[in-house]
């Protein structure tokens, strides 16, 4: 990754980072040092901490996003999105589940979108598995 | 008067917490709005599918015509991540040639897309109606609660536009409404750790752990977003294994709302007597 012009190594965005405070090492790891290799882009809450206190105002956020598009997702990542691809949303729920639960709360009975909607909107025609 | 406004539910909603929906639907009729569902949303797009494509914006644009579809010009979220996803995507659509290749993409499907539609979050929305809500309370409660803000209604505050980024108060200034007493606990901001759980399970429960530890001496735990709860509640069974020590109740906004309006408890999800 290529380490943002605009970064002036300060360092706030460890300081407010909820990975870096359990542990982890995020991508602020690499932004406060340019040489750090154990972090990982996967690893965020998109709680957007570090952009908001970012004093040379880095798109951290985006930086992290084109990051995760070019390496291999971790297997919990990977499975919501095939999810997605295969029911229209992230965590999958039958739809007679679905009429349970919200028939039990008297809630209005809902359907999800239609997985080759989802599909051809997102222009990822070929990539799902098998219904 | 009585209004209805769109509401886009969300996955989590939907599939592990219908309490939430049913006593934010209880408090909001009380103030004489009707929540009309979505129907066919999908996923709002982020973070799941951003972190593999930059066309994840035409599947939130997707779920935004479906709401100008049903003639609404505000859609109500109850989840940090939806209303983070779909509020970011609206202001993508302001660039021509991704506004134009989202209807492209739409028109197979009978819809348009504006981008007009106003994402609004329950938080925010009842922020808005904050003298109203103080009229109907008639119960005063009195718990000491542990909340936490929902990260992704209030940053980042340029695309959000709402309270203060960094430490909003809204959320706060509801709770107190209630005759609740609001502890300060040092992490009201600070990010519960759920949306690390597709990443790193150990990692988000120990950012899980470390909130409650941090709340301990607290009646309760008080979440406005469907990822905190899912980690604080469904989850926290995983966190605490054999300390019950750190055990913690937790309810989320419009349950505590709907308890100091006198709802009926099963309304809002509730087992009767449980918080008298």
């Amino acid at each position: 990754m290529k380490h943002p012009e605009s970064c002036i190594q300060c360092g706030t965005c460890v300081t407010v980072c909820p990975v870096e405070m359990v542990g982890g090492h995020a991508i602020v790891t690499f932004l406060a040092d340019p040489d750090a290799t154990d972090y990982s882009a996967w690893l965020c809450t998109s709680c957007w901490r570090c952009q908001e206190a970012c004093p040379a105002e880095v798109d951290i956020y985006e930086l992290m996003m084109e990051q995760r598009r070019q390496e291999a997702a971790p297997a919990g990542y990977q499975a919501a999105f095939e999810s997605v691809l295969a029911c229209g949303l992230a965590l999958e729920i039958p739809q007679d589940e679905l009429d349970q639960v919200r028939a039990q709360w008297g809630l209005e009975p809902v359907r999800i979108a239609p997985a080759e909607v989802v599909r051809l909107v997102l222009g990822q025609e070929k990539a799902s598995r098998d219904e | 008067m009585e209004f209805d406004l769109a509401f886009y539910p969300g996955c989590l909603i939907l599939q592990r917490m219908p309490e939430y929906e049913a006593a934010a639907r209880a408090v909001l009729r009380e103030l004489g709005i009707e929540l009309e569902i979505v129907q066919e949303a999908a996923c709002c797009g982020a973070p799941v599918a951003e972190s593999f494509t930059t066309d994840w914006v035409y599947l939130a644009a997707y779920n935004l015509a479906l709401v100008e579809r049903m003639g609404h010009d505000t859609v109500v979220t109850l989840c940090g991540s939806c209303t983070n996803a779909l509020t970011r995507a609206a202001l993508a659509l302001r660039d021509p040639a991704m506004h134009a290749e989202a209807n492209r993409r739409l028109e197979a499907q009978g819809l348009s897309v504006t981008g007009q539609v106003e994402v609004k979050h329950l938080v925010r929305l009842l922020a808005e109606r904050e003298e109203a809500l103080r009229t109907r309370i008639v119960r005063p409660l009195s718990l000491r609660v542990a909340l936490t803000n929902p990260c992704q209604v209030f940053r980042p505050g340029e695309v959000m536009g709402f309270d203060d980024a960094m430490e909003p108060q809204s959320m706060r200034r509801l709770v107190e409404l209630t005759g609740a007493e609001v502890l300060e606990y040092g992490g009201e901001n600070e990010c519960c750790g759920a949306t690390l759980y597709l990443a790193d399970r150990q990692l988000s429960l120990a950012a899980g752990r470390r909130k409650l530890e941090a709340t301990h001496g607290a009646d309760l735990l008080l979440h406005g977003c469907g990822n905190c709860h899912l980690l604080l509640r469904h989850f926290q069974h995983a966190i605490v294994r054999d300390e019950p020590g750190l055990r913690q109740r937790a309810l989320v906004l419009p349950q505590i709302l709907g308890l100091a309006m006198g709802l009926p408890a099963d309304e809002l999800g509730l087992r009767e007597g449980a918080w008298e």
